[in-house]
């Protein structure tokens, strides 16, 4: 139950690779923060500074106030669960949970308490005298959670957790995750590269690439106002459709004109564009997929294009369609509103026409990369 | 940043070079004790005033006279009969043991549990004992003394079976599966050895042909019984323990430091070319017992 | 014996934990002895069962057979060749015509002997044409057990091959009557290197173990039952003969015929014992603090370090042995270099002193076995070390472990349960370590006390160098020798049996892997 601030923080490697660039976060008390980026972003040094499993080459982590750059991990009062597990292959599940208690000197009634009360809470009572060779993939990682468990720390760190899990196991550890969270009423840190753990899990998202922060912030601001180009296209799944066009300017009303079509932004964006005096001129549009309708042709918003693949979902169809001059987008239709024989007729090669809405708009600088309504 | 924090790293520090220094000092006391019988042996080897052993190490005069020695004694006999037995040894054992070691990781047939055990009983009684029926076996067949490099050979290679332990070991850390993907693809259980799973297994083949071929330069006892007392059966090791029994050391004792270092030179040098192999052997076989 | 569930169990004190696991363990201890006689008593039911199962089979394939099944029961391959697999019907025709023409001409003739090993020995016999006695050779004891035994193997593998015929039959006359095409000899020969390929690379390997370790240990083994020895060597002096149990009395009761000999054996085995342990341990100690040393973070020119090692164990043994033996001599360059130095006023003498059982030499082999095998064991255990995965020391760091916790709870654990079985075998092989003491101290210093027994006993000496010397001289006592070396292979046996069995962990050595 803690704080944790990290002031300027920076990481450099031992041949001057610079792995984290200038790091301010204020995590506040029982807060759940998931760093999340693409491999080699350095969310998990950054993690790893905050443990103490690496040096902190610049600026302070402060945990509760006070600064722990020069603490031993053991002393920062912080559990970790590892990518791997880390459990030890030659200890039972219950001295692997045990250990640390044992390592405090804590007397062994109390330690069993506490080992058979995490053991219970994670559904591995029957397991504590196995090896965890004799475990299956997800009850190593309750153990390695139980391990984590038992400590009563103030933070509470996992390094990909679920990275080693099958599909299905991963959802279900998710869910339990969140319901751990609740019970254990601590600060959590999570480092994933798995946008859906970060959007299912977190309070805040912190994204990072090449060792900066791109964005922070709850799931839905980093959802609906990225910031950047990149985060655009790392949150939400499919990705974001990205569409190089001209922002028209007519009597104070913005539009845009891809592929030979002309949309007009509306609502909230439309507004924003103006309360800016955003510039006409080249841009990056985005449109996330599921913003993305079919169209008839005599609509003058619709952009003709053609079927690559039909990717059928259950509930909603990918379509992969290209346009005239080879720009590839996905349209993800629910099947629920298509007539019948419709989806059937959506086969490669087909023409089909697809458009959005004037209001679910994004705007990057082609330059910059920068969203243009920030 | 404050100041307590920049002396609690200083201290971190200051903790660690003082046992960094004791770790070095150790590792060059180690490196001293552990070349020192080696160079003493090159030196003595040039020594010329004495052949008789001293207790001083550096010569007062140098000269190649024990090496010349070397040249005019049976030495170059029994250098040449250690070289054929360790180059023949070293081509036949490695193809025994690799047909052993890849037939008991890839094959399971009805008997192979029972093999294993069986060898593993037999790897118990101590092979000195059979050594008396050998020699006497091979004497029948006029294979011993004068004749006892094709035994020695002979009695090397054929029980060479017995240590496929480590090669196993290293076999079957090659996934399965890519035999099976050559079976499919139409290529027979003989066609897998040779085509994927050897150029695949070089390193055990190294490891297996460097060590059967060091094992002979070493080995006294059975060479012994077999070349029973005839000069021009011997290997060096039998050759050179003569030289420094009682009734010869005073005069061979310098010649046998000359020739440790003739049979050392070329093995070490052997050796540390191909020096990555033997270690990735010798730790997979711990591992895998 | 009260059960405790795993809840139950965990709650019980550290001591009171130990003395169930031991309470279970000797508890245990009844049924799993009950166990191997069970095992045993079933091998033996399955064994006569399948006998008879075999002897019925040949009779019904007899009863049920047609006229070339039935030939082949007195020509093997007969049948075979008639059905048109003339290479393995050959082949079968060939092995018994062999078989027939050894056990006419020599066989029967090592099989009628092999009960008495030889009935006329050496003997002078008076000739007419020199009108003196003259000496006259018998039988040969030697070669009558030698080829006794291998035409016992011989005569196995001829009832084999017999029986294999007969199934053949059986099966290719099923095949023909269900109108199956038979296997043609090309079929046969490619099938060896195919789907029998085993076959054909076992082949050689296994006919190497079988004559050059299976029947010389067959043939030893027999020897402990004779009184083969330089005094009766089979043929030259005298024959020698079966002598029951007696070798195994002299060695192992008390009074034995004016030498005690097994007190010697327990001297000996106690030593080698205590040699074994050391010798394992203090390098695998050493071996491993090296490893961790040349390995800790920090330390520069670690290959520097690890070369120098490494290249010692290039340098053949008999080498390197031979010269640190002369090093230590007592006109060597050690007590040279002390004399000269002043710290000593007289030579020690290393490998001669008598004292405490002789425990100078002792201590002396066991410090350069350390300097012997330090290097290997510094490169298993760095190859060790550096797969122990990083996060096990990272979790262990957070949990608040030191350095000495980490050693003593993650590093040595992980390497003595990987290693488990490494070290039993090297405990095994040192037991047997014949180079390091005959080449340092050649068994010295003399055990005075154990002068009546058979070759010199000394102070350092391990079975194995002793069962050695047994051998050797004129009056070899090679009965004796292979009493001795029969007690070792039940030594080695009795300790692996014990370890794999008692100690779980070196069964779940996957448990790392």
């Amino acid at each position: 139950m803690a704080s944790v601030k990290l002031t300027n923080v920076k990481k450099v490697y031992d041949n001057n690779v610079v792995a984290v660039h200038d790091f301010n976060l204020d995590i506040h008390d029982k807060e759940f923060v998931v760093f999340v980026g693409p491999s080699g972003c350095g969310k998990s040094t950054t993690l790893r500074m905050i443990a103490g499993l690496e040096d902190i080459s610049g600026g302070t982590v402060e945990i509760d106030g006070e600064v722990v750059n020069d603490l031993q991990p053991k002393d920062r009062n912080i559990a970790m669960v590892f990518q791997n597990y880390a459990l030890y292959p030659h200890m039972t599940v219950y001295d692997n949970i045990a250990f640390s208690l044992r390592l405090q000197k804590m007397p062994e009634d109390q330690i069993y308490e506490k080992v058979t009360n995490a053991a219970d809470i994670l559904g591995i009572t029957e397991y504590l005298l196995r090896k965890p060779r004799a475990l299956s993939g997800g009850q190593r990682q309750r153990v390695a959670i139980g391990r984590a468990m038992v400590r009563d720390s103030k933070v509470f760190l996992m390094d990909e957790p679920l990275s080693n899990l099958d599909a299905k196991l991963r959802n279900q550890m998710r869910a339990e995750i969140i319901l751990l969270r609740q019970k254990l009423d601590t600060t959590f840190i999570y480092v994933t590269h798995d946008q859906t753990e970060a959007m299912t899990l977190a309070d805040r998202i912190v994204i990072m690439k090449d060792g900066y922060i791109q964005q922070v912030g709850t799931p839905e601001q980093c959802f609906d106002m990225p910031t950047n180009l990149f985060v655009a296209e790392f949150i939400g799944a499919p990705k974001m459709n990205i569409m190089k066009t001209q922002l028209l300017r007519e009597n104070g009303r913005y539009f845009v004109t891809p592929f030979g079509s002309k949309i007009e932004v509306t609502g909230e964006k439309g507004q924003m564009l103006a309360k800016k005096n955003v510039p006409a001129g080249e841009i990056l549009l985005g449109v996330r997929p599921e913003h993305m309708v079919l169209a008839d042709d005599k609509d003058a918003a619709a952009i003709p294009t053609t079927l690559e693949v039909n990717e059928m979902m259950g509930s909603e169809l990918h379509l992969h369609v290209f346009t005239e001059d080879g720009t590839r987008l996905i349209v993800r239709v629910p099947t629920i509103g298509l007539e019948s024989g419709e989806r059937e007729s959506l086969v490669r090669g087909k023409k089909i026409n697809v458009t959005f809405e004037g209001k679910v708009m994004h705007f990057f600088d082609p330059e910059t990369e920068e969203n243009l309504l920030l | 940043m404050n100041k307590t924090l920049e002396k609690r790293s200083m201290g971190l520090r200051a903790s660690r070079a003082i046992s960094n220094t004791i770790i070095y000092i150790i590792l060059v006391i180690m490196s001293i004790v552990w070349l020192i019988p080696f160079i003493c042996i090159v030196l003595q080897s040039f020594r010329v005033e004495s052949t008789w052993q001293v207790g001083y190490v550096i010569p007062q005069k140098w000269g190649w006279d024990n090496y010349i020695a070397l040249w005019n004694s049976d030495f170059k006999k029994w250098y040449l009969n250690t070289f054929i037995i360790a180059l023949v040894v070293s081509v036949i054992q490695t193809f025994i043991v690799l047909c052993m070691s890849y037939t008991l990781s890839r094959f399971r047939f009805k008997m192979r549990n029972g093999l294993m055990r069986f060898m593993l009983i037999l790897g118990m009684f101590p092979g000195m004992l059979t050594m008396i029926i050998l020699y006497r076996v091979l004497k029948d067949l006029g294979l011993t003394q004068v004749n006892a490099v094709p035994g020695l050979i002979l009695v090397y290679v054929a029980s060479s079976g017995m240590g496929y332990y480590v090669s196993k070991g290293f076999f079957d850390t090659i996934p399965k599966t890519l035999d099976e993907a050559a079976r499919v693809d139409g290529a027979t259980r003989a066609q897998v050895l040779t085509k994927i799973i050897l150029p695949l297994a070089k390193p055990i083949v190294i490891y297996t042909i460097l060590t059967a071929f060091m094992a002979p330069w070493g080995d006294f006892v059975f060479a012994r019984y077999v070349s029973f007392g005839t000069s021009a059966g011997m290997n060096v090791a039998v050759g050179m323990y003569g030289w420094l029994q009682l009734d010869q050391i005073g005069q061979r004792y310098t010649m046998f430091c000359a020739g440790g270092v003739v049979v050392a030179i070329p093995v070490t040098i052997l050796f540390m070319c191909l020096q990555k192999y033997y270690v990735e052997g010798v730790t997979g076989g711990a591992v895998k017992g | 014996m009260k059960r405790y569930s795993d809840l139950e169990f965990l709650k019980l004190s550290k001591g009171q934990k130990f003395l169930y696991k031991l309470t279970s363990f000797f508890a245990s201890i009844p049924r799993a002895i009950g166990g191997i006689f069970l095992a045993i008593g079933r091998f033996f039911r399955d064994l006569g069962l399948g006998i008879a199962e075999e002897f019925s089979d040949i009779f019904t394939t007899f009863k049920e057979g047609d006229w070339k099944t039935r030939a082949s029961f007195l020509v093997m391959g007969l049948g075979s060749m008639a059905r048109g697999q003339v290479l393995r019907g050959l082949l079968f025709l060939l092995f018994e015509i062999v078989f027939i023409f050894y056990m006419v001409t020599t066989g029967g003739y090592w099989m009628s002997m092999l009960p008495s090993l030889g009935k006329i020995g050496p003997h002078d016999e008076y000739s007419a044409v020199l009108d003196a006695y003259t000496k006259v050779y018998g039988d040969n004891s030697f070669k009558i057990l030698l080829y006794g035994v291998l035409t016992i193997f011989f005569i196995v593998a001829f009832v084999y091959t017999w029986r294999l015929n007969v199934k053949q039959n059986k099966i290719a006359q099923e095949h023909e009557r269900q109108g199956k095409r038979l296997k043609s000899g090309a079929d046969d020969l490619r099938s060896l290197v195919d789907e029998q390929f085993y076959k054909t690379l076992l082949a050689l390997p296994l006919t190497g173990i079988l004559i050059f370790t299976v029947m010389p240990i067959v043939f030893m083994i027999l020897v402990a039952f004779t009184n083969y020895d330089g005094t009766h060597d089979g043929y030259n002096n005298a024959l020698f003969s079966w002598q029951g149990l007696a070798n195994f009395r002299t060695l192992l009761t008390w009074s034995g015929s004016g030498v005690n000999y097994s007190a010697t054996f327990g001297e000996i085995l106690t030593w080698t014992l205590i040699w074994a342990f050391f010798a394992t341990f203090t390098n695998y100690f050493l071996g491993m603090f090296v490893a961790m040393m040349i390995n800790k973070k920090g330390i520069r020119l670690k290959k520097l370090w690890r070369t120098i090692l490494v290249m010692t164990i290039a340098i053949p043994q008999f080498i390197s042995l031979l010269y640190v033996s002369k090093m230590f001599a007592k006109n060597g360059i050690v007590n040279g270099l002390l004399l000269n130095l002043g710290w000593i006023n007289q030579a020690i003498d290393f490998w001669g002193s008598n004292a405490h059982s002789g425990l100078l030499p002792r201590i002396m082999v066991i410090v350069i076995n350390i300097w012997i095998g330090i290097p290997y064991l510094m490169l298993i255990a760095t190859g060790i070390l550096m797969n122990i995965p990083a996060d096990l020391y990272e979790s262990s760091r957070i949990d608040g472990a030191n350095a000495w916790q980490q050693y003593t709870k993650i590093t040595l654990p992980y390497m003595l349960f990987i290693t488990g079985p490494y070290l039993l075998t090297s405990f095994t092989s040192n037991m047997n370590n014949f180079n390091v003491i005959y080449l340092l101290t050649g068994g010295a210093p003399t055990n005075a006390a154990a002068s009546g027994a058979a070759g010199s006993v000394g102070y350092t000496d391990l079975l194995i160098t002793w069962l050695f010397k047994i051998t050797t001289g004129a009056e070899a006592q090679y009965y004796l020798a292979s009493v001795v070396g029969i007690m070792v292979f039940v030594v080695v046996a009795f300790i692996s049996l014990v370890v794999y069995n008692v100690l779980p962990s070196i069964k779940n050595e996957e448990d790392f892997q």
